[in-house]
């Protein structure tokens, strides 16, 4: 485990912003930190990234108490993110590479590999009003890696970026977990969650209220949730299957096949089901229905909130 | 190199390599010399115009006393009323009565120029003088030129300061003492408000524009203040470094150049305590003499600079604690503009105080707000070219230092929370809360 929050809480003057809440972060992984505005993500980044102090509860980094020491071995690109508009695009990465502990040699020596990699060395001597956003967040991006951390956090690093540019960053972000990095990620878009994240935390008001592997709680969340394909004519299947089922949907596929989309009851095993289905038609698709990370979080969320 | 020392040179150099700066930097100084070179030569040299009057005298008393000045002359009256005024090389003309003595007030001047007091003074002072003479004459005492010869006496007032380290005393002069108060006060207060300012927009333009959260993430929010404090200060400090030395230059290798030689013997007689100044024979005024001894003074100059140093920066770092804490409670500058009410009073009322304060700069409401530290920097300076006892300036010094690590330590509680508040503008009770977080 790279970072493992214990029972973290914080309070500020009219709310909490965390209570108890706890993670374990895999080395080598790349984690999800989930949850609706204002649910305390933030907070708990800036704990991370020492920036406030928790009220209670311990952070543990790379096996030791999280301290100031460590955050040259972090690096964080925040939602909210500028840079000195008027200071030169270089000059100004080097000085925040000098503040994460590169040498001076070092930190040029590394941007201008970035920013040749990047294709975008001619921005070297630009101030930073003279560069686009996506431009500007290109810089910061580099500004967060140049001096390879162990655990890499970005909260909501896509945004700002075009399709074609958002995927280069995807490939970055995938390449330094491969070289050895961690790296947390927030956002609210599920779908990256799902292209790009191992595990995931959501936090729902203060709370964490679901953690794990993205594939064990898909399936978790699955709960017999299964679709059948069968061809030629389903009629007499419906009435055999319908004893064995909460709900189901049915949907005309071309090639005179249908789909049975359907939930088991709890009591039911897959087994019969297949069975049913065998009996009176022929099966020749079954999937496993995995809901989306969105469904999760909606219906997680949700349940949470009743 | 570590955190602090980083953000300070950050801070430093943007500043000091923006064109602005230069420019200001270097001429402001120049303007400086100029405004205290200027006045005091055109008094030495700049003879005003010189105005000729026509005299037209029916008492026949007057003229032949009337002495001509450096820059009025008289003569007599030789030619009509009107060609006498037609004449550009004529300023007016003096018509006086013929019972003048009997009645002061018959005298006037016809002019097709604008009215001139130095004039009018001139005139009025001599004849006050010459019909003085005359009722005197009419009483009828013998000797009486020798008497008024002896009687006439020109008094000039000067103050020596007796102080317990230098019992021969310094010489001082009150008019030159308080041009030094008020302009001492004045580089304090434009020192204390331009950099303190710079401070807290300095905040609020990182907080607005969220380099802030990236920052942080690096260096502890504290450090970052206190590198900014110190970065902007060191932009203060060489500023007035530069100009304290391009200052020091002018009066030292200057001054002597373009002061006569013989001007400068006399200012020399001054500063060596030797000199009895006499105007008359001097041939200039004694605070001018005054003023070129002191800006000629070496060692006075660098004792004034030093301790104006001193109270520039520790009121430098009490109100861009102060400062600080406001960029850091609000988000944009309007908002700033409301609470900067808090830095600025302080400031003000230092600032007014000390130019009543040059009046009479012992009073125990001087020596009270020179202790005060919102204040001590303005007052205190604007009584120091007065002489200010040690242990008094020790007190202030003492006061000021122990304040400003208080409210370092304030700033730094309330900075920390504060920029990371944005949206609602923080009551007082809010700031008193961030206070005790964690």
């Amino acid at each position: 485990m790279i970072l493992e929050v214990d029972r973290v809480s914080k309070q500020f003057t009219n709310h909490v912003a965390l209570n108890n809440v706890s993670l374990s972060v895999p080395k080598g992984s790349v984690y999800g930190l989930l949850g609706p505005n204002g649910a305390g993500k933030t907070t708990l980044i800036r704990i991370i990234n020492h920036i406030t102090a928790p009220d209670s509860g311990s952070v543990m980094f790379d096996g030791h108490p999280l301290t100031e020491a460590d955050l040259v071995h972090i690096g964080y690109l925040p939602e909210e993110r500028g840079l000195y508009k008027k200071m030169k695009g270089g000059e100004q990465a080097i000085f925040f590479a000098q503040l994460k502990g590169l040498s001076r040699r070092d930190a040029e020596a590394r941007l201008k590999a970035w920013f040749e990699r990047f294709e975008i060395s001619s921005w070297w001597n630009k101030k930073v009003t003279e560069l686009s956003k996506g431009m500007a967040q290109k810089v910061q991006f580099i500004i967060t890696v140049l001096h390879e951390p162990k655990l890499l956090i970005f909260d909501e690093p896509f945004s700002g970026f075009d399709p074609l540019n958002a995927q280069l960053l995807k490939n970055e972000i995938l390449r330094l977990r491969d070289a050895g990095a961690t790296i947390i990620f927030s956002t609210h878009n599920m779908s990256s969650v799902e292209e790009i994240c191992d595990s995931f935390t959501l936090i729902n008001k203060s709370e964490n209220i679901l953690s794990g592997k993205v594939e064990e709680v898909k399936r978790r969340f699955a709960k017999g949730r299964y679709d059948f394909t069968v061809q030629g004519d389903a009629t007499a299947l419906i009435p055999k299957l319908m004893p064995l089922v909460e709900s189901s949907e049915t949907a005309v596929l071309p090639m005179d096949r249908t789909l049975l989309s359907v939930k088991l009851r709890p009591e039911v095993e897959l087994r019969q089901a297949i069975e049913a289905v065998n009996s009176s038609a022929n099966l020749v698709g079954l999937n496993e229905n995995l809901p989306t990370m969105n469904d999760i979080f909606i219906s997680a969320v949700n349940e949470a909130n009743k | 190199m570590n955190n602090t020392s980083l953000v300070i040179k950050r801070e430093y150099l943007e500043r000091v390599n923006k064109k602005s700066f230069i420019i200001t930097t270097l001429i402001v100084p120049i303007v400086m010399v100029a405004l205290m070179a200027v006045p005091t030569l055109i008094m030495l040299f700049a003879p005003s115009s010189d105005k000729n009057i026509a005299v037209l005298d029916n008492s026949g008393l007057i003229l032949p006393q009337l002495k001509d000045t450096d820059d009025v002359h008289f003569f007599a009256a030789d030619a009509p009323q009107d060609e006498m005024l037609s004449n550009d090389s004529v300023y007016g003309l003096l018509i006086i009565d013929r019972n003048i003595v009997a009645n002061p007030s018959g005298v006037r001047i016809l002019t097709s120029n604008t009215a001139s007091a130095p004039v009018e003074r001139t005139i009025s002072d001599q004849m006050e003088k010459i019909i003085q003479d005359e009722k005197l004459k009419g009483y009828d005492i013998e000797n009486l030129d020798d008497i008024l010869k002896d009687v006439r006496t020109s008094v000039t007032v000067r103050t020596i300061k007796v102080s317990d380290a230098d019992d021969e005393g310094e010489e001082q002069s009150a008019a030159l003492n308080s041009v030094g108060g008020m302009m001492l006060n004045f580089v304090l207060y434009f020192f204390i408000t331009m950099y303190g300012a710079l401070i807290m927009n300095s905040i609020i333009e990182e907080k607005g524009n969220r380099v802030l959260e990236i920052i942080v993430s690096s260096v502890k929010p504290t450090q970052l203040m206190l590198g900014k404090i110190v970065g902007v200060g060191l932009v203060a400090l060489t500023q007035i470094l530069i100009w304290g030395v391009v200052i020091m230059a002018c009066t030292t290798l200057i001054l002597p150049m373009v002061i006569p030689a013989d001007v400068m013997a006399d200012v020399q007689a001054i500063n060596a305590g030797t000199g009895s100044p006499d105007p008359e024979a001097m041939g200039m005024d004694v605070d001018v003499a005054h003023i070129i001894g002191t800006l000629s003074n070496t060692g006075y100059v660098a004792y004034i600079l030093s301790l104006t140093l001193v109270f520039l920066v520790l009121g430098y770092l009490l109100y861009a604690a102060i400062f600080a804490m406001i960029g850091a409670s609000v988000d944009n500058v309007q908002d700033a503009s409301q609470l900067n009410i808090i830095a600025m009073l302080p400031i003000m009322i230092g600032f007014f105080a000390a130019m009543v304060i040059i009046e009479d700069p012992s009073s125990t409401f001087a020596i009270i707000l020179s202790m005060v530290p919102f204040t001590a920097p303005m007052v205190m300076m604007a009584r120091v070219p007065f002489g200010v006892p040690a242990w008094e300036l020790a007190t202030a010094i003492c006061v000021l230092i122990a304040s400003v690590i208080g409210f370092i330590w304030l700033a730094g509680k309330i900075y920390r929370v504060g920029i990371f508040m944005y949206g609602k503008k923080p009551t007082f009770r809010d700031l008193a809360r961030w206070i005790t977080y964690k």
